[in-house]
């Protein structure tokens, strides 16, 4: 197990700047042909949530979920799960996607979903423009907290790491994971407090363990501790969040260490 | 490295296939304690396989489709890796393998060099030095700034082959691909090859044209089912491989 963390970690660092010059190359690949670029990402983005503001605008007018606007609440939830959702997609086929690569360059295998993910957090560091914009309009600006802020960007782009670590590899070699994969990033969606707030759930304390089980939703819930409700995250709550990290890096550098051998042949 | 006179060692070398018949059988193999001969069907495809080049030396590889040549290519360049035993080299290996593999459709030639470039550990000032020997030598004229996807796959193969082959490699690992392109570009990388190997570059060469095999190879291998039949003179090679085909031909006839 060491011996496999040991070698992903040398396999990063001596690639280090080859990650990042990929990861610039990766983030125009989709958009490369059409007119306006990655723009057509945020106007996904976009009309995504201006369709949730308008489904929570009709259901709850100008309310308030969990202590903070509406229209608040959704903007810190969507921006970073748009991140997280095309990080979770893109990266599980990264390895895929390099197939003809690795079947004819030597190439270090454990950097592309790294690459892909870092591609993908590059392109998309302007939608956090548009949540500090949405927050300063209704006047959330002036409890904001910097630090809270840089610190769960940091978390969410560690675990989307290692989260795809060994994602990436199995979706490489088994395309019954693949689809088992597909399914279950459908349905999580749902299971986070994106869209709908812990006071729709409250009195269940079975129920919001279970959400919290997600190490996503720790991410979820920071970012907006980061803007409104202030306050340091759980001690408790982060330490889990932090071992789920491990978990995913040490078991998933394994899984790499011990297919890396085979990834041409199996693919 | 043995010999420190040689430019590739293969020590022993078999390469297994492993087939799954279904994708969870992976899972099997991974997470359980039963070996991977109990989960999957077993190929073998290169058997015991003992091979010296020396520096300086164009060894030609000859054998039947499917016979292990490209395999044997790919565990040289260090693409796959052997089940049992070794292989070593000395200095850095281009590779001519599948030629036109990591260029982006959507980029233009120009992009696509740095692009596999990059791929292949080189860093832009490296392309930059070779870029107007590439230009001059692949002559793709306005097609060069044009998106790859427009390239005829001839053209795609000419790039490739001039990347790898103007990233200077010690080794040369050339894998059937000098039917690539028109009469005269086929003409101009065989003098390329020619200039890289006078200039004490080893190369490993593997074709099915005996012509080919005759004017370039110091040496020939003749692999035959995954096992090195014959090494040595490239006259008695060549024969022996055109009297098994022979042999087989008549069988089937």
């Amino acid at each position: 197990m060491l011996e496999a963390i040991r070698f992903y970690l040398k396999e990063h660092i001596e690639n280090k700047g080859l990650i990042l010059k990929l990861a610039a190359v990766s983030m125009n690949k989709q958009t490369l042909r059409t007119s306006i670029g990655v723009l057509w990402l945020y106007l996904h983005d976009f009309v995504y949530f201006s369709v949730f503001v308008m489904f929570r605008l009709l259901m709850s007018g100008n309310g308030e979920i969990d202590g903070m606007h509406n229209i608040v609440y959704l903007v810190t939830g969507t921006i970073p799960w748009f991140f997280m959702q095309e990080a979770l997609n893109v990266g599980a086929t990264s390895i895929k996607s390099y197939r003809s690569i690795l079947k004819s360059i030597k190439f270090p295998i454990t950097i592309i979903p790294t690459v892909e993910v870092t591609g993908i957090f590059f392109k998309r560091i302007f939608t956090f423009l548009f949540m500090f914009g949405v927050c300063g309009y209704f006047g959330y600006m002036h409890c904001f907290h910097p630090i809270l802020f840089i610190y769960y960007v940091f978390c969410m782009l560690i675990l989307m790491y290692a989260i795809m670590v060994p994602i990436s590899a199995f979706v490489a070699v088994s395309s019954d994971f693949h689809q088992f994969y597909i399914v279950t990033l459908r349905v999580l969606m749902y299971t986070m407090p994106i869209i709908w707030g812990y006071k729709h759930i409250s009195g269940n304390h079975f129920l919001e363990v279970l959400v919290r089980v997600n190490p996503m939703v720790y991410v979820l819930n920071g970012f907006r501790n980061a803007f409104v409700l202030g306050g340091a995250p759980s001690l408790v709550y982060s330490i889990y969040f932090w071992l789920c990290v491990l978990v995913f890096f040490a078991f998933g550098s394994f899984i790499q260490f011990k297919l890396r051998k085979y990834y041409a042949d199996l693919m | 490295m043995q010999n420190p006179a040689n430019a590739i060692e293969v020590r022993n070398l078999t390469k297994e296939f492993y087939i799954f018949e279904k994708d969870y059988q992976i899972f099997k193999w991974l997470f359980s304690h039963k070996s991977r001969e109990q989960t999957a069907f077993l190929k073998i495809a290169l058997d015991d396989i003992t091979l010296d080049v020396k520096k300086q030396e164009m060894v030609g590889v000859i054998g039947k489709n499917g016979a292990g040549k490209s395999t044997l290519m790919k565990l040289v360049a260090g693409i796959t890796f052997p089940t049992y035993g070794s292989v070593e080299t000395e200095g850095r290996i281009g590779s001519l393998i599948n030629l036109s593999a990591g260029f982006n459709p959507d980029f233009t030639g120009r992009k696509n060099l740095y692009y596999k470039g990059m791929l292949m550990g080189m860093s832009h000032s490296d392309i930059d030095a070779i870029l107007d020997d590439i230009i001059d030598f692949v002559d793709l004229g306005e097609y060069f700034d044009l998106p790859f996807r427009m390239y005829s796959s001839g053209m795609g193969a000419r790039l490739g082959f001039a990347l790898a082959v103007f990233s200077n490699p010690d080794i040369l690992i050339v894998d059937e691909v000098f039917s690539v392109g028109d009469k005269n570009f086929q003409a101009k990388s065989k003098a390329k090859t020619m200039e890289l190997f006078n200039a004490g570059k080893t190369v490993l060469f593997s074709s099915h044209s005996d012509d080919q095999i005759r004017n370039f190879c110091n040496r020939v291998v003749y692999i035959k089912d995954g096992k090195i039949a014959f090494n040595g003179d490239v006259e008695t090679g060549l024969e022996m491989y055109s009297e098994d085909v022979a042999r087989q031909s008549k069988k089937q006839g």
